[in-house]
């Protein structure tokens, strides 16, 4: 027993000894691990140290911007009634994803919503919002730089709200960004009413405004934004705001808050709605003479080869879209990439080279535009074919061969329907179809004569005929108007795009957006009813066309249409709707417009593609009727998120 | 660890010898005196017994001498000793008796591997499965494999069967944490390691295989155990002249089932079915020339062809080929062990005579080990550990997984998988490989393009010293161990771009006369290189143990202090915190105390400290405690102990952690994450959009807070000894696991954040049951039988979880198991579209009508939207695990068989992967005999409403693909047998067996689509069945 006592004892001595050894130990663990260099890991603060590195937080801000003109990033471009597809189309090598169009088949759901960037857009105004707390503490930035960003941001800012506006109507503004660490109740946010969204927005316009520069210093700069950027936005989000959707807007009187405020006023008097049409028009007149100033005007071709008359006006017309920073362009989004621009180009385009190379694979032909879109477009005279005292006896859907007169827009001697002839000029200039000339797409030279245009001939056993069950055309009509006209197929299997940054907002934008404030402010023959004519008819001198008072007075069954508030609108409209075609603006139109219930009712036609003979291709085929209620003015608000946050009052009807 | 034991065993039975001589010596007798020895070794601690009087007997002393005092002679007299065959010896004179003792292997096995250490299996109080290497030896170069119904306590299974990438998914009773995380610690010779340096393991090699399963078991590995252990340890060398053992298997492999897919005109004629049956006036893809013309008698396979893509990749089997050649043995100053295997394990793929490269999986593996121990003086020990695996990898260009999509979604009719070189293109020495508009995927092409090395090494190399400390106290020992580890990985593709030829224009259909037309001109006749990824890292580990143990009477005292540090450090990890080292430190101990082999207690504690946290959070402390009570040693028991050989009960309970928290490259959650330089996030200006430049992205939110996950685990056992023939272990556990790192669902999107936010809110908890028995029988010296069978259940619950507060209770994941999953009811498909129409709105995007899926209005509020989802099934992860299996031997021949299986799984058949037509998706032959058609408008057909596209409305997760993954299936069969004794002496063999053996030979399963095991991954490379044949030797 003694033993085993004593080696208990030594056992403690031993145990004693060891703690000593581990705790001696415990502080050397410590350090081994203290892996982290002190100072050398990035943080936020790291990005205000300098402004080299400022700059790029200015560059994250500008990266939450919208993708216009990308196929599957553009919430207003395959989503509406403008242009019909293939379903069942071919994974076509990551052109696009279809997604959008879903939305146009009628197929938006509040699970999980189609173009839902809600999330996006708040991150950026959190990225703006970090911006503008921290812009102070960059010690090399001079002032009147830091002045410049500071507007810059707040403009993203703007249009990041507006963005969710357009879509989801009204919404939670953030003016400041909440800590994260705040309390759970913090960050459960209610909606705003749609008039503090839109004045918000204004509010912050008009404080970036007069710190923006007319002009980028350099063309390495081109792209960011400028005081005629932020004053058209400006008045577009005027016009927005004081638009039957947003405005006054009766539908909405139940959407009501879960605190029980009113998201929509609908008790509006006459005056108060006015007012919102006449703050657009300042803003319009303002951002007009801003662009004036800066230069900003309708485009025209200059060309280093010489072309005929009828040419060049096309070339005025399809250039204004796709000659990248021309002076007609006010904001180009430089956000969208050339190579989704590339995209829809080579989704528009028909296989023009087939004679060389007959099995383009990266052309594909297949959005198209329905023949109501198609309809939409003038006859030469500036007047829908409908009151044209010249077709009122003539039956559309005849067939005839092209003659000398129209050599320029269709081929000689190829037969088509009548509705293609004696069309305006932007019809030519914007739409390939069958028979149709088509200028460009091959090396410029002086003098072309008609035959050596590329022409389509899209009747079965043509050469830009039916591809395959999954391959254009569509409807017959392609999408000239997103194609430059240099774009080339270099080989089998090579297309050589020359891509454009989106048009956003270009002078005929606004002038038609001047014309329709003024008009629905005062009228047809108001104080500045020779501003609305001016300018309406400024776009449409441009397209080779005469005058609004001119047109209707010399040709159409309709003399003097123009002088009535309500016609003068539709011819506003319609005016807009064509200039604009294609340009991802009519689906935001029609809604501010609250058309689409009437529009999207009428269907959207075709003809037979599968047809060979004219007689056989020239029939109205219904491609889809599409579903529309009103619910569908407003993006849903996706589910998942209100079930997050409990505040979120779902928009009507989803 | 052998000689440890005996010197234990030494110190304890001397001081017993000389308290038991007190008592013992009395009264007129007669002295007998003998000796014990094995082989040449005194035994020392063997029990001398009368026979019939078990309170008469003594113990052999240190040198193996013993007195008995006997009350007369002819007596018999009983040697017992744990780990040798009993004896009896009849004493009929008073000479000195010389009784030899033979090791009985069936006992051997007593000893069991714990944690940085050994206990004698009676010791043992924490939750131990010891698994018999022999068991986990199956036809397979993936160790893994084997698990699934061999381990009680562990739920495995297989999901994929192509070489070099069917590791098994394993779990230490089941998936008890929601984090990322899930994977039991791997040891081998106390190295951490991967999964897969576990699978290249080779069986031959392994010592012990133990699972650790609760806190008593794991509390030494801290912040590490609470996924459970896996410790492996080699075998060491042993003292001897050389014995030789050589393996050598050669296996034929096969799918255990192919998918079936319908042919080619049933293909194209539902093909046009599904287009016209959504859109009377779609166009159909397929002409009724082609559908007519297509494997009719002469018509020209390149105008009309028809693939069976399958055939055309695939062999009907492959091979593989096994050897191990193991040399053991040593002398007094060193021993060693050194074994080197082979794998070759070839795929499935076919070959392309015409190119000059093998594009087949062609997999090899080679293991090296050498395990010496060297004496450095009687009390130092120096042990050196090298080992090396490498994989040789040559596959195809994609992976086999891959081939098997294509397989699936490539159309079968568009076009040949290649034309035969003609006139026109006399002069090409390329293969002419068919395609459409160059658009479409040839997987013939895709196979023999190329192919793909792959290598992999993985060095290990430890230093180990043991000192023996008798001198300062006895029962003291010193070890200490480094270990270096260096990985490396890299792979290469070599291939050519095809050229892709389509007939050109028409064809004449009656002569079959067509031309061809290339397709693409930036094909190329030779080979292209392509880099892969490269792996390089490096792990250096050290451990510093101090062990005590002793024995003082009936008190049995142990104690250890471990001290180990572990740095992980890899290159091309990509950002500046993912580059830095990872290290671990940690100190753990455990102290056990029993009292006369009935009573034990141990209480053990894992200190452990990782880099990734915050300083204040840095530092975690694991204890946990044990009791374990041997009822069969009791006295009262005596009497029951020829029926119940062992009766013993434990129960433990404590913490263990899991520091693995977040994905791999959550590092440092304690700092935040900002990317200076994104391009995503940065913006483009200028001219041509080239100027501007990048922006910054915050990827995490710092949070000093975050912190490991704590697990508290409780373990109740009983094991049962039945006859000496039958053990059972019977164990309950529970688990609770806290601090489990979730994503914050508080914080909506409209905050902006550009990372989730993170924090340790989340709880689960955990239970089940794990089973294992074995039973031995000899009926005579040339007939034996055994049996074993082990059960494992497992299931698991949510406890906290930051969720929404949803509306439908049901929609709550509390209380629900953690692979739960929720979906829809789908209740059959709609009759006609006007039921569709007149039913609630279905919001999943899309048309939908009859014949398409009619889901459960569960909330009754008229749609159909994400509120509708319930749990549906049964988890994901498999609850119940179970193996039994029987061997039976005569003579030379043995006999065994083994089933395995699986409950409570569910899986789905992936709707959207299987939808047909689209993105050139197969028909399975399955969906083409059932599916709602207007002509049949079979409301409960397998596949709704054909479309070409994916209908939205029929992919949710909901009810209608749900499967009962329940399976039993026989997983192993052998037959075997061994050259009797006689003849192997002659030319000093030991051992002479040949085997045939078979692999997942046959299942039993509702589920007949696939091979059920593989879930929802049933589209991927098949579970093999495998038919091997081997030789096993031994010599001396």
């Amino acid at each position: 027993m003694i033993r085993i006592m004593k080696t208990i004892v030594k056992n403690i001595k031993l145990k004693m000894v060891l703690l000593f050894i581990l705790a001696s130990f415990s502080s050397s663990c410590n350090k081994y691990l203290d892996i982290v260099p002190d100072d050398g890991l990035a943080t936020l603060e790291s990005a205000f140290a300098l402004r080299s590195t400022a700059i790029r937080y200015l560059y994250t801000c500008y990266g939450f911007m919208t993708s216009e003109g990308n196929l599957d990033g553009d919430h207003g471009y395959m989503t509406g009634d403008e242009l019909w597809s293939i379903i069942d189309r071919r994974e076509s090598g990551g052109i696009w994803g279809g997604g959008m169009f879903n939305m146009a088949r009628g197929f938006q759901t509040a699970s999980n919503p189609y173009g839902n960037d809600w999330s996006g857009m708040y991150e950026g105004i959190r990225a703006c919002n970090i911006m503008l707390e921290n812009i102070d503490k960059v010690p090399d930035l001079p002032e009147w730089e830091k002045i410049q960003w500071i507007a810059e941001t707040k403009f993203l800012k703007a249009y990041y709200h507006f963005h969710l506006i357009k879509k989801w109507g009204p919404i939670p503004i953030v003016k400041e960004n909440l800590s994260i660490n705040a309390d759970d109740e913090e960050f459960r946010v209610y909606r705003d009413p749609i008039d503090e969204c839109f004045d918000y927005v204004i509010q912050l316009l008009d404080e970036s405004i007069p710190d923006l520069p007319m002009k980028v210093q350099s063309r390495d700069e081109l792209g960011r934004i400028t005081r005629p950027i932020a004053a058209s936005l400006k008045a577009k989000i005027m016009v927005y705001a004081a638009s039957p959707l947003f405005n006054n807007n009766q539908d909405q009187a139940g959407l009501i808050d879960k605190n029980g405020k009113k998201l929509f006023k609908t008790d509006k008097s006459p005056e108060e709605v006015k007012k919102r049409w006449e703050d657009a028009l300042k803003a319009c007149k303002e951002a007009i003479v801003i662009c004036d100033e800066a230069s900003h005007i309708l485009f025209t071709h200059q060309g280093r080869v010489s072309v005929n008359d009828t040419i060049k006006l096309q070339l005025d017309i399809r250039n204004a879209i796709t000659e990248k920073w021309n002076p007609e362009i006010i904001w180009a989004n430089a956000h969208t990439s050339l190579g989704a621009n590339g995209n829809l180009q080579r989704a528009a385009s028909p296989n023009l080279q087939y004679e060389q190379y007959p099995d383009m694979p990266s052309l594909y032909n297949h959005i198209q535009p329905p023949l109501k879109i198609v309809d939409q477009f003038y006859t030469n005279h500036g007047i829908p074919m409908e009151n044209d005292l010249e077709w009122l006896n003539k039956n559309p859907w005849s067939l005839r061969a092209g003659g000398d007169k129209d050599r320029w827009y269709i081929r000689p001697g190829y037969v088509t329907a009548e509705m293609n002839y004696n069309r305006e000029p932007r019809f030519y200039a914007w739409l390939g179809f069958d028979g149709g000339q088509w200028y460009g797409q091959k090396p410029e030279v002086n003098d072309p004569i008609p035959s050596d245009m590329f022409w389509v001939a899209s009747r079965a056993g043509g050469n830009q005929q039916k591809k395959g069950h999954d391959w254009g055309p569509v409807s017959g009509y392609s999408l000239k108007k997103v194609i430059h006209y240099q774009n080339r197929q270099s080989s089998a299997t090579g297309y050589d795009v020359i891509a454009y940054p989106w048009p956003m907002i270009r002078v005929a934008d606004l002038y038609l957006l001047y014309a329709e404030a003024i008009n629905e402010s005062e009228g047809p023959s108001g104080a500045n009813s020779s501003e609305l004519f001016k300018y309406i008819d400024l776009v449409r001198q441009r397209a080779g066309l005469p005058g609004v008072k001119e047109a209707w007075d010399k040709y159409s069954n309709s003399p003097r249409r123009y002088a009535n508030q309500i016609n003068m609108r539709d011819i506003i409209h319609r005016e807009r709707l064509i200039e604009l075609s294609f340009e991802s603006n009519r689906y935001w139109d029609i809604r501010r417009w609250k058309k689409a219930a009437i529009e999207y009712d009428k269907g959207m036609y075709g003809f037979k593609i599968t047809g060979s003979k004219p007689e056989e291709y020239y029939q109205k085929v219904l491609m889809t009727t599409q579903k529309f209620s009103m619910r569908d003015y407003f993006w849903p608000i996706q589910i998942a998120l209100i079930e997050q946050n409990p505040n979120l009052v779902q928009n009507i009807g989803w | 660890m052998v000689k440890t034991k005996f010197l234990f065993l030494k110190i304890l039975f001397s001081t017993c010898f000389i308290l038991c001589l007190q008592y013992v010596v009395h009264g007129q007798t007669t002295t007998v005196t003998g000796n014990v020895k094995e082989g040449e070794k005194n035994l020392s601690g063997v029990t001398v017994q009368l026979k019939g009087i078990s309170a008469h007997g003594t113990q052999t002393d240190p040198n193996g001498n013993f007195i008995i005092e006997l009350p007369q002679i002819p007596q018999t007299l009983l040697f017992r000793m744990v780990g040798y065959k009993q004896q009896e010896v009849v004493v009929n004179d008073l000479k000195a008796l010389n009784i030899q003792m033979q090791l009985d292997s069936s006992t051997v096995e007593e000893v069991v591997v714990v944690g940085y250490g050994t206990q004698k299996k009676t010791e043992v109080v924490g939750s131990v499965t010891s698994v018999r290497p022999k068991d986990l030896k199956i036809p397979a170069s993936n160790l893994t494999a084997a698990f699934a119904g061999n381990v009680a306590g562990m739920i495995a299974y297989q999901r994929s069967g192509e070489p070099g990438a069917d590791n098994a998914d394993f779990f230490v009773r089941g998936i008890t944490t929601f984090g990322a995380n899930t994977r039991p610690l791997i040891l081998i010779d106390n190295i951490e390691l991967t999964t897969t340096d576990l699978a290249r393991l080779q069986p031959d090699d392994i010592e012990s295989f133990s699972i650790m399963k609760d806190a008593t078991a794991t509390a030494l590995y801290g912040a590490r155990g609470a996924n459970g252990v896996i410790l492996v340890t080699t075998k060491r060398g042993v003292e001897g002249p050389a014995k030789i053992s050589f393996r050598a298997e050669n296996s034929i492999n096969q799918p255990t089932q192919n998918i079936e897919l319908a042919d080619p005109i049933t293909y194209m004629k539902l093909h046009n079915e599904s287009v016209l049956t959504r859109n009377p006036l779609g166009e159909v893809p397929y002409s009724q020339d082609k559908i007519e013309n297509t494997l009719k008698p002469g018509s020209s396979p390149y105008i009309y062809p028809a693939n069976d893509w399958h055939d055309m990749l695939f062999k009907d089997y492959a091979t593989s080929q096994r050897g191990n050649l193991s040399v053991t043995g040593g002398g007094k100053v060193a021993r060693y062990f050194v074994s080197s295997a082979f794998s070759k394990d070839n795929g499935i793929l076919n070959v392309d005579k015409r190119n000059s490269f093998n594009n087949n999986i062609d997999f090899k593996n080679y293991t090296l080990r050498a395990n010496v121990d060297i004496n450095i003086t009687p009390i130092t020990q120096l042990a050196v550990r090298l080992s090396g695996n490498f994989d040789d990898y040559n596959g195809p260009y994609v992976s086999g997984e891959d081939m098997y999509y294509y397989v699936m979604h490539s159309n079968p009719v568009m076009f040949p998988a290649y034309y035969p070189v003609d006139e026109d293109f006399h002069y090409v020495k390329h293969i002419m490989f068919g395609n459409y508009q160059g658009n479409y995927r040839n997987p013939y092409a895709e196979m023999v393009r190329g192919y793909k090395d792959r290598t992999r090494s993985q060095m290990l190399a430890s230093v180990e010293v043991n000192q023996d400390l008798n001198f300062i106290t006895p029962g003291l020992k010193l070890m200490t161990m480094l270990n270096l580890s260096r990985l490396s990985e890299y792979f290469v593709n070599r291939a050519y771009r095809p050229y892709w030829y389509q007939i050109r224009g028409n064809y004449d259909s009656f002569t079959g006369e067509y031309h061809l037309e290339r397709f693409n001109e930036n094909g190329t006749e030779y080979l292209d290189y392509g880099e892969g990824p490269k792996t390089v890292d490096a792990t250096t580990y050290s451990e510093t143990r101090l062990n005590y143990n002793n024995t003082f009477g009936k008190h049995g005292v142990s104690g250890l202090v471990v001290f180990t540090t572990r740095q992980w450090i890899a290159a091309n990890q990509g950002n500046l915190q993912l580059s830095l080292p990872s290290r671990n430190v940690g100190l753990a101990g455990r102290s056990t105390y029993n009292y006369d082999n009935r009573y034990f207690f141990e209480f053990n504690f894992g200190y452990n400290g990782s880099e990734r946290f915050a300083a204040n959070n840095r530092w975690g402390f694991f204890p946990s405690a044990g009791l374990a009570w041997v009822v069969s040693n009791e006295k009262f028991f005596e009497k029951y102990t020829s029926a119940i050989t062992n009766l013993k009960l434990r129960y433990t309970y404590g913490l263990v952690g899991n520091d693995q928290i977040g994905l791999p490259t959550d590092r440092f959650f304690y700092l935040s994450q900002v990317d200076m330089n994104d391009e995503d996030r940065g913006s483009f200006f200028g001219e041509n959009l080239d100027k501007g430049g990048p922006g910054i992205r915050i990827n995490r939110y710092a949070n000093e807070d975050i912190t490991w996950e704590n697990s508290t685990k409780q373990n109740f056992a009983i094991e049962l000894g039945l006859f000496g023939k039958a053990n059972i272990i019977a164990e309950y556990f529970t688990e609770h696991r806290r601090d489990i790192l979730m994503t914050r669902s508080a914080i909506p999107s409209t905050v902006g954040l550009q990372a989730e936010v993170r924090a340790n809110v989340g709880e689960a908890t955990a239970r089940g049951i794990d089973i294992q028995s074995d039973f031995m029988h000899s009926w005579n010296e040339h007939f034996w039988t055994s049996a074993r069978a082990n059960f494992t259940y497992s299931t698991s619950k949510f406890k906290v979880f930051e969720e929404p507060q949803y509306n439908e209770a049901y929609r709550s994941r509390v209380g629900h198991s953690l692979t739960q999953t929720w979906g829809y009811i789908a209740e059959r498909l709609f009759m006609d579209d006007a039921e569709a129409n007149n039913s609630p709105t279905q919001t999943f995007g899309g048309l939908y009508g009859g014949g398409d899926i009619k889901y459960l209005d569960v909330n009754q509020d008229g749609q159909i939207t994400a509120a509708d989802q319930v749990p549906i099934g049964n988890p994901t992860s498999p609850e119940i695990i179970y193996g039994f299996g029987t061997s039976v031997g005569y003579k030379g021949f043995d006999f065994s068989v083994f089933f395995q299986g699986l409950a409570n799984e569910s899986f789905w058949i992936n709707p959207v992967e299987t939808s047909p037509f689209q993105n050139q998706t197969q028909l399975l032959a399955a969906y083409a005999n059932s599916h709602w058609s207007e002509n049949n408008q079979n409301m409960y057909a397998l596949w709704p409403r054909l479309s070409s596209t994916i209908v939205n409305n029929n992919t949710q997760t909901s009810t209608w693909f749900m499967r009962d993954g329940t399976f039993l299936r026989l997983k192993q069969a052998e037959i075997g047998y061994s050259i009797p004794g006689k003849w192997k002496e002659r030319i000093h063999l030991n051992n002479f067996r040949v085997y045939l053996s078979g692999t997942n030979l046959m299942k039993f399963s509702r589920f007949k689509l696939w091979d059920v095991e593989m879930g929802g991954n049933g589209l991927g490379y098949p579970l093999q069945r495998v038919f091997n044949l081997g030789i096993n030797m031994s010599f001396n």
